[in-house]
């Protein structure tokens, strides 16, 4: 075991009470509208921002469509006069459209955000990044702020969680697995379901987690078991709830949404460690919009943006924000987290790696 | 007192603009894309690198290979399914013609990718309806069907490509004179030898032709792969593409590592014209004759057998599976009352953020590309059939192109083409109809350049002898007498751009997303319930159209007849 | 002035030459055809005179103004010309009327004109009680009709004909070439008429031109043509005929095994020595059982004989001409049995020397 596993400060989660968690996250996010304080520095940024006449346009792949619109739509009601075009596609296609972007000399792109980090340090290393300072920063968990970039070209904006989820038909609470490699026994035989590490950040980031954890032989001794393999990590909410699979690697949120429903889903946070995934965000050089993509990057750290991750089932990156219903608090669950540079070296080796293990 | 003449009429301005047209849809994004693959990814130097990286190793190799088996054993699966329903409508009295007809349609309007998510619901080895039936009837211990598996995979691709065969096998059936089977039946052949030794003979390069496209839609297709192909533990030539868009992008290697299915498939394209031209074909003479129904006594039944067994496996099952998900609360919980619910539907057509607008964008795009695609393809088949322009075979050559170029490769050189300046189309309506009309004007190509062989010449010379230019005699004669076929291959343009998904969702912008690209993403997103209930929102909108269409020509509009 | 001219007019495609270098002029009012097998090039320079076709090389004129040359080529819907096709080419979008009046509309007539013309028109070629037919619903004479109608009714300046009446059976492509003539004869119509058919041109024509190989054999009037073919094509193509190579020797016409008096053609003796090529039609050769008594009179011999109702048609030996055979036509009441004995009289006026 590196020392990867890291503990969300405590500091903060005060503001959860019971009647937030409780709300269904609809009503919360449409019936509240929380005054959200603007800040000074905000008001000169959207006070420059209406004068030049921006926009801000989010290449963004990590949410779902639904939570980037209300984002995009929250952050037009906030700041009137203000528009934010949100440009949700998979992640491939976000990248891929900023580089032809950036070929053809378009500034399409205001502001990108995305799980893939490498996509960040190449970005970063090309000079494509532009260089600024959040002030919100600060009010996020200290984990993110320290997984934000030191040299200020992107920061953390939201975080997702991959660990145990399982159909609860068919597996018991307490025969659940506790711990990954509960996962190699051989009752799980052709019940367990993972996503695919080249289509996946998620899985990719798990991968090269466990990798570091318990080397490639956990793979090796996963395969005996005859994974069933999705592309994308909430392919295994799909597979569980058919009931195709009973256990898999998968994401906390999307499956506490489907349980949310009726659907028979639990999730365990697994006593060697939860993965914790980052979404991060930048600012693109020589943008159009200077003053509408730093007033934006902003409001992605706010208090607001939160609640609407809470509401969709997101992780929330701000103690005085409650997570999403059915979420533990993160404070009390040991994390797992690759440093930037072993995700970005790891990943092209785990999915070569996954390809001879197994088989595609 | 000879006067100087001048030589251009005006319509040969109209005809260089649709060849201009032309270069913009197809032959610029294709050549964006050669250049690109010969082109080193920062320094822009002239490079082979991509192609020894696409193709230098033997995993990216076998991707190639199982697109080609995948592609051969769905088509050939497709034949199978289609050319006794094709032959059973076509020349027989087989009761229920009219229901093996909506089971075609309905096929083909079912997206692929719906259809594969319906199959996965019933055919998944542990908790599909059929191997959970299996198990409690005869207490067996293993499954009875895996979708997951390289032969699930193909049927089920072949479901949903079967009407393509079925089209082509039918409209050349409904060719052939019943005196060529007369001829035999009196030298003392029966039913069935005449059958397999005059009849399906004489269509048989139609057949081929089905089969060979069908085989290239295969092998362009990405949503199934993506659903069934991974799990199934194979990796073909779309998933793998979409690799190289994983971080670090190597889209000049995409790019490099798609080119020779251009070769395989312009070879295809080749070897068909090659089989067609070919004297002696039904499909070459194009004239109609007597036709008289077999009658096929008891054996009717057997054939209404075979359609009803295509039916449950391309539209009725896969229809139960999503329908009973579209109208569940969670669908991991089954049938029973307490789990009904109409919030999916709700929650779409009304509190969804985009769907509404996707609902509106996708028939807007598809009948706009519809329309264009007709009348460019109509225009440019005439241009070629009555040899108007010098290169007429360089301009077929380029709108039958398309066709073999992935959607999501061709959507690569639309966006290096046109998203940037001068043109800075991303994000616009007219990107995604520019890229759907590309994508399909093959189809309509196919369709006006037989409708405009069906037309006699002398039908517009008359008009021109008696006063009227070319475009009086376009206008006046050959639209008229073309209406029911373009209406035809409009409706056809229309339903595969209402399915389309590979092109569509690379181009998508915020304002521009389409059904079947929020259906992916929902899909992504590991929520069934919604998307089965979009799903059936797509089916019932596009069959109103169809519907509609089928009012006003006809239920064969499909058939590629010209003409009336 | 001369109403149409084709001058020094060729059409090549590749390295075949469809249309060798022809000369016609036709004058106002004139019924002109095209006369010749399938492949002389007689649709094609009915298609160059409509201007479907740019010549390869020469020029057609139309009262003076060039139409066609290869540099050059009036559109055909600026030629003030109409054309009546193989296929008919009636519009089936289009009733019997639309289809007349569609000309007149193009013309931008008023309303009530183009119906008043269309009206008459259909009521000149039988076809007025039909005019809301649609063209599925005629026969195939009727459709011949309507396409007629259409091309006349905008009193064209010239009228062109592809093989109208091909697709015709046999009764009705009778009626339909009195029904052409009829119709010239009233409108006056300038017209050029290709067709294969001799019948058909020779009951219609002021003047047949006979195409063979891209080139005009012979233009004449239908009774000069027949009676004086000046090629060996035309006097073979027009009508049946006999062929017999002719040579003088001493006052005789050695026609090869029998003679003739060599003074027999009129004027048109050839020297001592010299050979001609002589056409003799089968129906200018009377067949008589006794001999004639004169030098005109050949014995022969029966070889075979059909009877065609309208006549008998005989194959003739003349005696001591060895292979030579020859066509005779007689009435249907005379009849002779294969080897019987018969004379041959021929007459010197019917007799004519080919170039």
């Amino acid at each position: 075991m590196t020392d990867t596993g890291r503990r969300l400060d405590r500091r903060g989660f005060v503001g959860l009470t019971a009647g937030g968690l409780l709300l269904p996250g609809l009503v919360r996010a449409q019936g509240i509208a929380p005054a959200t304080e603007i800040s000074a520095h905000e008001r000169s940024l959207y006070d420059a921002a209406k004068k030049a006449n921006e926009s801000a346009t989010w290449y963004v792949s990590h949410y779902t469509s639904e939570t980037a619109e209300q984002i995009g739509r929250a952050f037009e009601a906030t700041y009137p006069g203000i528009k934010a075009n949100v440009v949700r596609t998979t992640a491939q296609v976000a990248y891929q459209r900023l580089t032809q972007d950036m070929r053809a000399r378009v500034r399409n792109c205001d502001v990108f955000s995305s799980t893939d980090i490498g996509q960040y340090t190449t970005l970063k290393t090309d000079g494509q990044l532009e260089k600024y300072q959040p002030q919100n920063l600060r009010f996020l968990f200290e984990t993110f702020q320290k997984a934000s970039d030191p040299d200020h070209f992107y920061w953390v904006t939201s975080a997702g969680t991959v660990l145990i989820n399982y159909n609860t038909r068919h597996v018991s609470a307490a025969d659940a697995p506790k711990k990954w490699t509960d996962l190699l026994d051989p009752k799980w035989r052709n019940r367990i379901a993972v996503g695919h590490p080249s289509f996946s950040g998620y899985v990719g980031n798990w991968v090269v987690a466990m990798r570091l954890a318990y080397g490639w032989d956990f793979f090796k001794a996963l395969e005996k078991n005859k994974p069933q393999i999705g592309r994308s990590i909430n392919d295994t909410v799909t597979m569980l709830n058919s009931g195709e699979r009973w256990v898999g690697a998968g994401p906390g949120a999307t499956t506490q949404n489907s349980a949310s429903k009726g659907n028979p889903l639990a999730i365990v946070y697994p006593e060697d460690g939860t993965l914790l995934m980052i979404a991060t965000t930048g600012i693109m050089k020589s943008t159009r919009n200077p003053n509408a993509a730093r007033l934006f990057v902003e409001f992605l750290m706010g208090k607001r943006t939160n609640e609407i991750h809470a509401a969709n089932f997101t992780d929330t990156t701000r103690p005085d924000v409650p997570p999403y219903p059915g979420a533990k608090d993160l404070a009390t669950v040991k994390l797992l987290r690759p440093t930037d540079a072993e995700i970005e070296k790891g990943i092209p080796e785990i999915r070569e790696l996954w390809r001879d293990t197994f088989g595609v | 007192m000879l006067r100087r003449l001048s030589v251009i009429e005006p319509a040969t301005l109209l005809w260089l603009l649709l060849v201009g047209a032309l270069v913009v849809l197809v032959a610029w994004p294709v050549a964006e894309l050669l250049v690109a693959s010969f082109t080193a990814p920062r320094t822009g130097a002239w490079t082979l690198s991509n192609y020894a990286a696409a193709y230098g190793r033997a995993r990216y190799v076998e991707a190639l290979f199982n697109s080609l088996y995948l592609g051969a054993a769905s088509a050939a699966i497709c034949a199978v399914l289609a050319v006794p329903m094709a032959w059973a409508c076509s020349r027989t009295d087989m009761p229920g013609r009219g229901f093996a007809w909506f089971t075609v349609l309905a096929a083909f309007i079912i997206p692929p990718y719906l259809g594969a998510v319906g199959w996965i619901l019933l055919a998944g080895p542990n908790s599909g309806w059929i191997n959970q039936a299996w198990v409690w009837l005869t207490g067996a211990e293993e499954s009875l069907v895996n979708v997951y598996t390289f032969w699930g995979m193909a049927i089920v691709i072949a479901l949903h490509s079967y009407p393509f065969i079925f089209i082509f096998t039918k409209s050349a059936l409904d060719l052939v004179n019943s005196e060529m089977e007369d001829a035999a039946n009196i030298l003392g052949a029966g039913t069935w030898t005449t059958t397999l030794k005059i009849t399906l003979p004489l269509v048989w390069p139609t057949i081929l032709a089905g089969i060979i496209l069908v085989f290239l839609e295969t092998i362009a297709l990405f949503g199934t792969p993506a659903i069934i192909g991974i799990p199934a533990r194979i990796n073909v030539v779309t998933t793998q593409l979409w690799q190289f868009f994983e971080h670090p992008v190597r889209a000049e290697v995409a790019a490099a590592y798609s080119m020779p299915l251009l070769l395989i498939t312009a070879g295809l394209i080749g070897l068909q014209k090659l089989m067609l031209n070919r004297k002696g074909y039904v499909s070459q003479t194009g004239k109609g004759g007597e036709r008289r129904m077999i009658k096929l006594g008891p054996w009717r039944w057997v054939l209404l057998a075979w359609c009803g067994f295509v039916c449950l496996l391309s539209v009725a099952a896969p229809m139960v599976a999503l329908v009973q998900a579209s109208f569940s609360r969670a669908w991991g919980r089954g049938f029973s009352l307490d789990n009904l619910t109409i919030k999916n539907y709700r929650y779409l057509l009304f509190e969804h953020d985009g769907a509404a607008l996707a609902v509106v964008n996708t028939f807007v795009f598809s009948a706009a590309a519809a329309t264009l695609a007709i009348f460019i393809a109509l225009a440019i088949a005439y241009v070629v059939k009555r040899k108007l322009l010098p290169m007429g075979g360089a301009l077929a050559f380029l709108c039958m192109a398309p066709f073999v170029i992935p959607g999501i490769v061709m959507a690569i050189g639309f966006y290096a083409a046109y998203a940037g300046p001068p043109l800075t189309l991303y994000g616009t309506a007219a990107m995604m109809i520019l890229a759907f009309t590309a994508r399909f004007l093959p189809i309509a190509y196919a369709n006006g350049s037989a409708g405009v062989q069906m037309i006699h010449p002398e039908m517009e010379e008359a008009v021109r002898i008696l006063g009227g230019g070319r475009l009086t005699a376009v206008k006046s004669v050959v639209i008229p007498l073309l209406k029911k076929a373009l209406l035809g291959g409009w409706l056809l343009v229309f339903i595969l751009a209402t399915r389309e998904l590979s092109a569509a969702i690379f181009l998508v912008g915020p304002e521009t997303r389409t059904i079947s690209v929020l259906l992916y993403d929902l899909s992504e997103e590991g929520n069934l319930e919604v998307l089965s209930a979009l799903g059936g929102i797509l089916l019932v909108i596009t069959l109103v159209f169809v519907g509609t269409g089928m009012k006003l020509i006809g239920r064969d509009f499909m058939l590629r007849r010209g003409g009336e | 002035m001369s109403k149409l001219v084709l001058r020094n007019l060729s059409r090549r495609f590749g390295s075949f030459t469809a249309v060798d270098a022809i000369d016609l002029t036709l004058q106002e009012g004139e019924f002109v055809s095209l006369l010749g097998p399938s492949g002389c090039g007689k649709t094609t320079t009915l298609r160059m005179i409509a201007g479907f076709i740019p010549p390869t090389g020469g020029t057609i004129e139309s009262d003076g103004v060039a139409l066609s040359s290869p540099d050059a080529v009036t559109p055909p819907e600026r030629r003030g010309m109409s054309m009546i096709f193989q296929s008919y080419a009636i519009w089936p979008n289009m009733t019997v009327a639309e289809n007349v009046g569609f000309g007149l509309k193009l013309r931008k007539l008023p309303s009530e004109e183009v119906h008043r013309r269309t009206g008459e028109i259909l009521e000149i070629v039988q076809m007025g009680h039909l005019a809301g037919r649609y063209p599925a619903e005629l026969s195939g004479g009727q459709q011949q009709r309507v396409a007629l109608a259409r091309a006349i009714v905008v009193k064209p300046s010239v009228l062109l004909l592809d093989e109208p009446l091909s697709n015709l059976d046999a009764n009705l492509r009778e009626e339909m070439r009195f029904e052409i003539r009829r119709l010239h004869d009233e409108f006056r119509i300038t017209t050029v008429y290709v067709t294969h058919d001799q019948a058909e041109a020779m009951v219609t024509s002021d003047r047949i031109a006979v195409m063979n190989a891209g080139k005009i054999e012979q233009v004449d009037a239908p009774f000069a043509l027949y009676n004086r073919p000046r090629t060996r094509f035309v006097a073979g193509f027009i009508g049946r005929t006999n062929f017999l190579e002719a040579r003088v020797h001493g006052g005789q016409l050695d026609l090869g095994g029998f003679a003739l008096p060599a003074g027999v053609l009129n004027g048109h003796t050839p020297a001592a020595g010299q050979s001609v090529l002589l056409s003799v039609r089968p129906q200018s050769i009377a067949l008589a059982r006794e001999p004639g008594g004169d030098a005109l009179s050949v014995p022969a011999r029966i070889v075979e004989g059909a009877y065609l109702g309208e006549h008998w048609d005989y194959l003739v030996a003349p005696e001591g001409a060895g292979e030579t055979k020859l066509r005779v036509t007689t009435l249907p009441s005379q009849r002779h049995q294969p080897g019987e004995q018969v004379w041959l009289r021929f007459d010197p006026d019917q007799m004519v020397p080919i170039a």
